[in-house]
């Protein structure tokens, strides 16, 4: 009688922390910023999964530590032993077998939303000798036949500069901002000129390491119309965190309308990173240290100086 | 798990593994770098051996970061080789050096098996001779650095050609500096009255460093 | 004080092994006794513990508002790498390695370490190395300021303060490595009498695991070092892209060793709970071989999963995929472990005292850490999070509140055996109060700043981002306000403590049946070892009708 009151009370805290965590689960999507693509929703999907798995095992064992915390007490001055049991190999099957279903279907969760995404195009790293050798003048060749690039409506360059976004459209037009077609896809070249930078759209979730000199796509599919912020991912010197872009994803006539425009007035650029330098801000501490790519950006703001 | 807390358990052992036994099955010279049991505090030269050996293995891995790092940029660079140079040259110098650096692996070998067997002035000579042919194959590779048409800063193949030798060739160093101590500590009386450990050790890691040589030059010179 | 083996001046039951009381200078000199230089190590890694967290103060005060008001961009990125780097390389690895000195000798029954000089001059690269890192500050051009990954081609752009932490950091490697040595071959060889790797305490099996990956993994940081080294300084451009070197390269080399550095920061933390929380559950260990297992399993796996680190970084979707996978794989082994603590408490009879309330705080701050460990593996949701507070969040969940938390559980839990005095418990528990109430407020807000896409190493950031981070700070001032009763028990109780008996806590292991502290040679006699460990129950084991487990008394086998 008194066992199976035990089993009742289990399976009723097993459903009860059950439900919690499927409800933490559905808040989970609250915390994320707009989905403004696909592999957004796929992104928060997983995402709502793995706080749901999450929470289920923190609210089991914490819960357990903390019913013992709150009901195991030993007197003051009793130092007898609490119980003998020094193991059980059925329990410690049973805990190394669970978690690694769980693993196993987290990892199955992820590789099936990963394959979902699609959007990478990396060049292959690798070139073995063995597997170009008919080929060897592809290698040299900028579309090596390598890299099936996946199929893309639209073509933009991202150009990543110590600290600065640039984006080279289909008509030559080049612009600060990063102007999108909504639902299409959309194939960004990036290019990172000195060192690592990183595209990073939050509301994309999607986020790729730009190194120059490697060939590396990322193809986007917008679908949400909206203004958007791009951060650099990759700390990349002193003003990495002013290196941001405005995004704007559009619908195709307001994007064609903007290319023309932009083609043929570009807009003055307000840099940053150079107006830091003009007006310095007011900090407690300076250290005024300065490196490579600094001087260089102080001097092409002596440059610019001079010519207005 | 009932709740009579009557007999006080008494919690015995069971150990499954005797390493002891294990050991035991094992030849001597292997047996040497295995643990004996606990207790086997006046073991000072498997102690010492272990030591050595434990630490030979990491100093392995920067080698290994060594070799990936050559392996990768050498398949991935586009222009491995800049314009007008053809790299290090398979000459017979190279490989004459090569020959007497391992084959000072065997002479070593002898040398402490003459001190084992208490022949010490044939120790002392076997050793000298190891010492002469890894001066000549430290001289050897300072010849070859000077007649190679590349420097360090020649692309990638000249950092990577001079960091992979000059490493190596310092671990070289290391072992003749060693064994040049080692010599001059035979002719102290009683210096091997409580076993020769640092012989050992030296001798091991000689084979170390030739061993690193093979595969370098498979790197470097064949491939 | 109502805890009975906690009585002042009472000198009972020290008749074997006379306490030594060493002269406060004594832990100042060259010595090569593996408890004074522990006692070094622990010091010195302490002193860099408040240096790091000045730092990271700093930078949290400059982060209470989105614009640039307390210091400005380079300072603020040489404030953040190097306080990651004193954090982790002068911090827990050495503390660590400290912690493990003064104990494993003990816990194995050895007189000392295999290799005392050795020992010592491990120790003694740790001073030199940590003082030119602090002192690159006074460069022209500053320290650092390439985050503690230093990735090239940015670490490639300030020479000076890069090559001084190098050398630091190769220096601190030699050390790492020696003390590997050193640790290994101890524990591989003067076990004691009876004392068999089934006998060893978890925190032994803990070591052994951390000190292996230390083995094979750090010689790949030195080798990545001496490249940038070249690069910095010859003009190699081996990781320098624009020359046909490749940088990911060296995020393979970096990442090889640092995703290990992890656990072996993390394996003796692991190590402290399974000694602590069996002591004050009065339980045994639960499932004590497959904990010792689990070490050398997560050390194993952990070998393998470094490029999780890089899913944004420049590799293919193959080496995501199955890196992401591995990387959730070690969730098993350290499921085992967690799964394990939580078993020895239940149904023990708890007593609540100050190491107790930190094991179980950081066990369970552990689950946290843990669970949003596996999230990051999942490399489709990776992709979001990478290189946001998501994952400040996630890992300071367990370098401070899991591992520092262990570490003050360990400084509480033989700090009888090491001073031979008793701590002041009240002031220990306000200071468990302040810690675990900080360590919340500072680093939970960081998980929702990271879902928003909040980047890490900025100074400043949208505005919409204020809120969490006002409160994080508000926590970070917490921790450090936290220090000061921790630093005034500390000294209080080693000049005036009550006298500690030998086994204050009636616990397990060796270490607890020699004199508190212990003799030079810490046992008198070195013990014949006839008890499983964690025999909690068995009142002989922890010295209550003989002295010592010395080998005569097996009646009641
Ligand atoms: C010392 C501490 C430590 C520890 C122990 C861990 C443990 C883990 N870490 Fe963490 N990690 C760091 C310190 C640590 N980490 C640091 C410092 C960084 C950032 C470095 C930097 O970028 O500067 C980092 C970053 C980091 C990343 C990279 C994120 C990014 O940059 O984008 C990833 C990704 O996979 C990751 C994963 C994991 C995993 C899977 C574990 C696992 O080991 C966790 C396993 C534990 C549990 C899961 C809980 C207990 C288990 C159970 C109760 C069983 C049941 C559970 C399940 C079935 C899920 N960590
Ligand atoms: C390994 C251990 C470790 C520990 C214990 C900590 C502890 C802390 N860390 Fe962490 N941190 C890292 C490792 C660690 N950190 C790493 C590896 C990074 C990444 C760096 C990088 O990106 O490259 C990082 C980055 C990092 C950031 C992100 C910076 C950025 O990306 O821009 C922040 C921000 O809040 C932060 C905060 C803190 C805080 C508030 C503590 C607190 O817990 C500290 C508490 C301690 C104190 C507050 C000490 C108080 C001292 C005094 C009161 C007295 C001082 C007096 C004298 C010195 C005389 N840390
Ligand atoms: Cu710009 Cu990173
Ligand atoms: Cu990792």
């Amino acid at each position: 009688m008194l066992k199976f009151l035990e089993y009742f009370l289990l399976t009723i805290l097993i459903a009860g922390a059950m439900l919690i965590s499927h409800w933490m689960g559905q808040q989970a999507y609250t915390w994320m910023p707009p989905q403004a693509t696909a592999e957004a929703q796929r992104v928060d999907t997983l995402f709502s999964f793995l706080v749901s798995v999450g929470m289920f095992i923190f609210l089991g064992l914490v819960g357990m530590m903390l019913y013992s915390a709150l009901f195991f007490r030993a007197k003051p001055d009793d130092y007898s032993e609490g119980h003998p049991s020094r193991g059980s190999v059925k329990l410690e099957i049973l805990w190394t077998a669970a978690p690694t279903l769980l693993v196993l279907w987290i990892a199955f969760q992820n590789t099936n939303i990963y394959s979902q995404l699609n959007i990478l195009g990396l060049k292959q790293i690798v070139q073995l000798p063995l597997e170009a050798p008919a080929h060897a003048a592809s290698v040299e060749s900028p579309n090596a036949a390598s890299d099936t690039p996946k199929p893309a409506d639209e073509r933009i360059q991202v150009i990543a500069t110590q600290w600065k976004w640039t984006f080279r459209y289909p008509n030559q037009a080049v612009s600060h901002e990063l102007h999108l077609p909504v639902n299409e896809r959309t194939r960004l070249d990036l290019q990172a000129e000195a060192v690592i930078h990183g595209f990073y759209v939050p509301a994309f979730r999607l986020k790729q390491d730009m190194i120059p000199k490697r060939d590396i796509d990322l193809v986007v599919t917008p679908n949400r119309i909206g203004k958007y912020r791009l951060q650099d991912s990759q700390y990349s010197g002193t003003y990495f965190a002013l290196m941001e872009a405005d995004v704007y994803v559009e619908s195709r006539e307001a994007y064609n309308q903007w290319l023309v425009a932009i083609a043929q007035q570009p807009i003055d650029e307000i840099n940053s990173v150079i107006a830091e330098q003009l007006h310095p801000p007011k900090t407690l501490f300076k250290a005024r240290w300065s490196s490579k790519a600094v001087e260089a950006v102080a001097k092409s703001t002596e440059v610019q100086e001079g010519d207005s | 798990m009932s709740s009579s807390p009557q007999p006080k358990p008494i919690h015995v052992d069971e150990s499954p593994i005797d390493l002891e036994r294990l050991r035991q099955k094992f030849p001597p010279w292997l047996r040497r770098f295995l643990p004996s049991g606990g207790g086997s505090h006046e073991d000072h030269h498997g102690k010492g051996m272990f030591g050595v050996v434990v630490f030979l293995l990491s100093e392995s891995i920067i080698f290994l970061s060594f070799f990936f790092t050559y392996i990768v940029l050498r398949l991935t660079a586009s222009e491995w080789l800049p314009p007008g140079i053809t790299g290090p040259e398979r000459s017979t110098f190279v490989i004459l050096n090569t020959i007497i650096l391992l084959s000072s692996s065997v002479v070593i070998q002898l040398a402490e098996r003459s001190l084992s067997r208490h022949h010490l002035v044939k120790f002392r000579w076997l050793w000298l001779m190891t010492i002469l042919m890894g001066s000549y194959f430290l001289i050897g590779q300072g010849i070859e650095w000077s007649q190679l048409d590349f420097g360090l800063r020649t692309g990638l193949i000249g950092a990577t050609f001079y960091i992979l030798t000059g490493f190596h060739g310092l671990h070289v160093l290391s072992g003749v500096i060693l064994q040049v101590i080692i010599l001059g500590r035979s002719f102290i009386r009683g210096n091997y009255n409580s076993g020769h450990f640092g012989v050992s050790a030296t001798t091991l890691f000689w084979h170390f460093v030739d061993g690193i040589w093979v595969i370098l030059f498979s790197l470097l010179y064949i491939w | 004080m109502t805890n009975p083996a906690i009585s002042p001046d009472d000198s009972g039951g020290i008749e074997l092994n006379q306490p030594i009381d060493r002269h406060w200078r004594d832990y100042f000199r060259f010595s090569t006794d593996h408890k004074v230089i522990g006692v070094q190590y622990i010091l010195t890694t302490f002193i860099f513990f408040l240096i790091g967290g000045l730092m990271a103060m700093l930078v949290r005060a400059e982060l209470i508002t989105p614009e640039l008001n307390l210091v400005d961009r380079p300072l603020y990125n040489a404030l953040f790498t190097l306080h990651g780097t004193v954090m982790i390389f002068l911090w827990i690895i050495p503390f660590n390695a400290g912690l493990s000195n003064y104990l494993v000798p003990l816990m194995i029954g050895a007189r000392d370490m295999a290799f005392p000089l050795l020992n010592a001059i491990s120790f003694w690269l740790i001073p030199p190395a940590g003082i030119l890192l602090i002192a690159s500050f006074l460069l022209p051009n500053g320290p650092a300021q390439a985050g503690w990954w230093s990735y090239p081609p940015v670490s490639l752009q300030n020479p000076s303060g890069q090559l001084v932490w190098i050398i630091s950091l190769i220096l601190l490697g030699i050390s790492s490595i020696m003390g590997a040595v050193n640790f290994v071959t101890t524990i591989v060889w003067l076990r004691a009498p009876g004392m068999t790797f089934f006998r060893l305490p978890i925190f032994v099996w803990s070591v052994l695991s951390a000190q292996l990956l230390q083995l094979i993994n750090l010689p790949s940081l030195t080798g990545a070092l001496i490249l940038l080294t070249f690069d910095l300084a010859f003009g190699t451009n081996i990781f320098n892209p624009t020359q046909q070197g490749d940088p990911v390269l060296y995020q393979h080399l970096f990442w090889f060793y640092s995703h290990p550095a992890v656990y072996i920061m993390a394996l003796p933390a692991f190590g402290i709970f399974a000694e602590v929380l069996p002591a004050f559950a009065r339980n045994p260990l639960f499932g004590y071989r497959s904990l010792a297992i689990a070490s050398l399993g997560i050390a194993a796996v952990s070998i393998f999963v470094w490029v999780h680190h890089m899913f944004a970084s420049a590799t293919p979707d193959w080496m995501r995929i199955t890196f992401a996978i591995t990387s959730m794989l070690v969730a098993v082994p350290t499921g085992v472990k967690a799964l394990g603590w939580t078993a020895t408490i239940w149904r023990g009879k708890l007593h609540l005292d100050t190491p107790m309330l930190f094991a179980m705080a950081g066990a369970a701050m552990f689950i946290l850490g843990g669970i949003t460990g596996v999230m990051l593996a999942a490399n489709s949701f990776d992709l979001h999070v990478n290189n946001t507070y998501f994952v400040v969040g996630h890992f300071h969940y367990i370098v401070f509140n899991t591992i520092t938390m262990a570490i003050f559980a360990a400084i509480y839990f033989w700090f009888p055996k090491i001073t031979g005095r008793m701590y002041a418990e009240g002031w220990g528990k306000l200071h468990f109060w302040l810690t675990f109430i900080g360590a919340n407020l500072t680093f939970f807000p960081m998980h929702p700043l990271g879902l928003q896409g909040m980047v890490r190493r900025v100074a400043s950031y949208p505005p919409e981002y204020q809120g969490w981070n006002v409160i994080a700070s508000l926590g970070a001032f917490l921790l450090g306000v936290s220090t000061l009763p921790f630093i005034a028990n500390m000294v209080g109780s080693v000049l005036a403590g009550s006298r500690a008996v030998d086994n204050p806590w009636q616990a397990t292991g060796l270490e607890w049946t020699t004199s508190s502290p212990p003799p030079r040679e810490n046992f008198i006699e070195i013990p014949q070892v006839i008890f499983p460990p964690y025999n909690y129950g068995n009142p002989k084991a922890y010295g209550e009708a003989s002295a010592t487990q010395s080998g005569e008394d097996v009646s009641n086998e």
